[in-house]
């Protein structure tokens, strides 16, 4: 019906858009009012309401105790809101069931600060082990993972051990476990916070080159120089509030 | 989802490895409740074999005086067959009696040899229905004016009368204590290796949850988490239930025969099929405790 379509784009003001956004399709992520207390007194995030695209890249920027942590946990559903709505992926996790919440999780690819890696399994081993428990064939595996290792640069330490390898590529497996399941959505907690700053930038070009894949990429971190020089659409919590959502944004100062 | 057994099984295997002495423990308790469980299975059913193999022999004996009148030893005979409660009453001669008698004693001539005459009487001998009617047949007997005639020993009429109840009630009595004795046993066992399976799984949970944390991140469905820890609590439980079969084999194919060679003169013989009964009771036991306590301890320690 190309008269809606006109009409609809007659309505929602193109301004409110920006270029790097591509409103095709249903946004990856909708919260509407979501508020979690931990304790009744006091919000870790409260009245949040926000909308991200499918193929955005995303800073999530705050001090500790902004609530940036609870943001992405609640994505995952790790953390459920005390009130509010929020859409994952497609997924009302409001009412999603108990036993759908691996396959909502299959569709989140998630890199932490501390790697996560199992330090008993190479880092093939590291990478194989998420598509194994999803139940993956030994074919998927192992033409998958070699893939993947090499788009984030490993190729040549597949077989060594997580001690055997540097902050920087530790964090490289942990990015290349989160990414061979090819989930459309990618979240960082704070990815680049143990490494040193050139290593950190290595390591934003490549989530940078995973978002050209048109994965949706969403990183908590409070690494001001990084945020500044990317340049991308940057949202502020302070104790429980957005209290900034900026295109092409700088980390700033929230007081 | 594919099913990678394999990996289940593997991953149960590690954590076996890791975690050995509680395995163990698991395994022994879980072994020696379903051990008790066999053997009072086993004991209950030799028990019942010697009730019934005694029950089957409990007849009523009146032995008859020498001299005793023919017309009243009948007259004796014909009431009791009238009784509904009697199967059938034989009369046994005086030369009947050293006949079986010789023939029991078979092996030691000396005993026959050394016989002066004939001491044995004659006797009734009276089968039953049911060996619990046994104390009325007696008093309807000893209420018979011929039976005072006849017996052997008219000074006391009740020692001419023979008959086995004293036996069957210290069985039945015996059964009863053995059958409380091992449910109580049997309980407790239950709930002990319930507690050391749950502690098993509750460690294997602990070794793994930087392995845990991963999967629930990266997806892996609930029951390919859980698996693992099903599969390790199983085959505890399978092992322990394979000893206390192969002790319970032992004693019927080994031990029992032996038994059975010294005390002749009680059968309590137990049927092989009877025994494959309660290597599959034994089996399934096994798997209830083994799931059930892989499953208290993953709802309480394993958050999905």
């Amino acid at each position: 019906m190309p008269d809606l379509q006109a009409t609809l784009e007659n309505i929602v003001p193109s301004g409110s858009m920006s270029a790097s956004r591509r409103p095709t399709g249903p946004p990856m992520i909708v919260m509407q009012k979501v508020t979690k207390r931990y304790v009744p007194e006091r919000a870790a995030l409260e009245g949040v309401n926000i909308e991200i695209d499918a193929g955005e890249f995303v800073f999530i920027v705050g001090h500790s105790g902004s609530g940036k942590s609870t943001f992405i946990r609640s994505l995952l559903h790790e953390v459920i809101p005390t009130s509010g709505r929020i859409i994952v992926a497609g997924h009302d996790l409001s009412k999603i069931r108990t036993a759908k919440i691996p396959y909502l999780r299959r569709n989140i690819g998630c890199v932490f600060q501390d790697f996560k890696l199992l330090p008993n399994k190479t880092a093939f081993e590291n990478v194989a082990f998420a598509l194994q428990v999803i139940g993956k064939s030994k074919h998927v595996i192992d033409t998958q993972v070699p893939e993947v290792l090499r788009l984030v640069g490993l190729e040549g330490k597949i077989n060594n051990y997580p001690h055997e390898l540097s902050g920087g590529e530790q964090q490289r497996v942990s990015v290349a476990r989160a990414f061979v399941n090819r989930p459309p959505l990618l979240l960082c907690d704070e990815p680049t916070g143990n490494l040193d700053p050139q290593t950190s930038f290595g390591i934003m070009k490549l989530l940078e080159r995973i978002n050209h894949t048109g994965t949706t990429v969403l990183i908590a971190t409070h690494d001001q120089e990084m945020v500044n020089r990317m340049r991308r659409r940057v949202i502020a919590l302070d104790e429980g509030h957005i209290i900034r959502d900026q295109n092409r944004g700088v980390y700033g100062h929230a007081n | 989802m594919p099913i990678n057994t394999g990996y289940f099984i593997k991953e149960a295997a590690t954590s076996f490895k890791r975690n050995w002495v509680m395995s163990i423990g698991g395994i022994v308790t879980i072994f020696l409740s379903l051990l008790l469980i066999g053997v009072s299975l086993l004991i209950g059913s030799a028990a019942n074999s010697l009730i019934t193999g005694t029950e089957s022999k409990v007849t009523i004996e009146v032995y008859i005086k020498d001299d005793a009148n023919q017309t009243d030893v009948e007259g004796l005979q014909r009431k009791l067959q009238t009784n509904s409660l009697v199967k059938q009453v034989n009369y046994i001669s005086k030369d009947q009696a050293m006949q079986i008698f010789k023939e029991q004693m078979k092996k030691s001539p000396d005993v026959i040899n050394n016989l002066e005459g004939n001491p044995l009487p004659a006797s009734l001998k009276i089968e039953l229905h049911d060996a619990h009617d046994v104390n009325k047949v007696v008093d309807s007997i000893k209420a018979a004016p011929e039976f005072k005639k006849v017996c052997d020993r008219p000074d006391s009429p009740d020692s001419s009368l023979h008959y086995g109840q004293d036996i069957v009630q210290r069985l039945f009595n015996f059964t009863r204590v053995i059958r409380v004795v091992g449910v109580v046993f049997i309980v407790m066992l239950a709930v002990v290796s319930l507690i050391f399976i749950n502690n098993t799984i509750r460690m294997a949970i602990y070794a793994r949850r930087n392995e845990l944390s991963i999967m629930r991140l990266v997806g892996a469905s609930n029951w390919f988490i859980r698996m693992p820890f099903i599969f390790e609590g199983m085959i505890q439980s399978i092992i322990g239930a394979l000893l206390a079969i192969g002790v319970i084999m032992l004693i019927q194919f080994v031990a029992l025969p032996k038994i059975q060679n010294t005390i002749k003169f009680m059968s309590f013989g137990i049927s092989n099929s009877f025994i494959w009964l309660i290597s599959l009771i034994l089996i399934a036991g096994g798997i209830v405790i083994g799931g059930l306590g892989s499953w208290l301890a993953m709802r309480r320690y394993l958050k999905i």
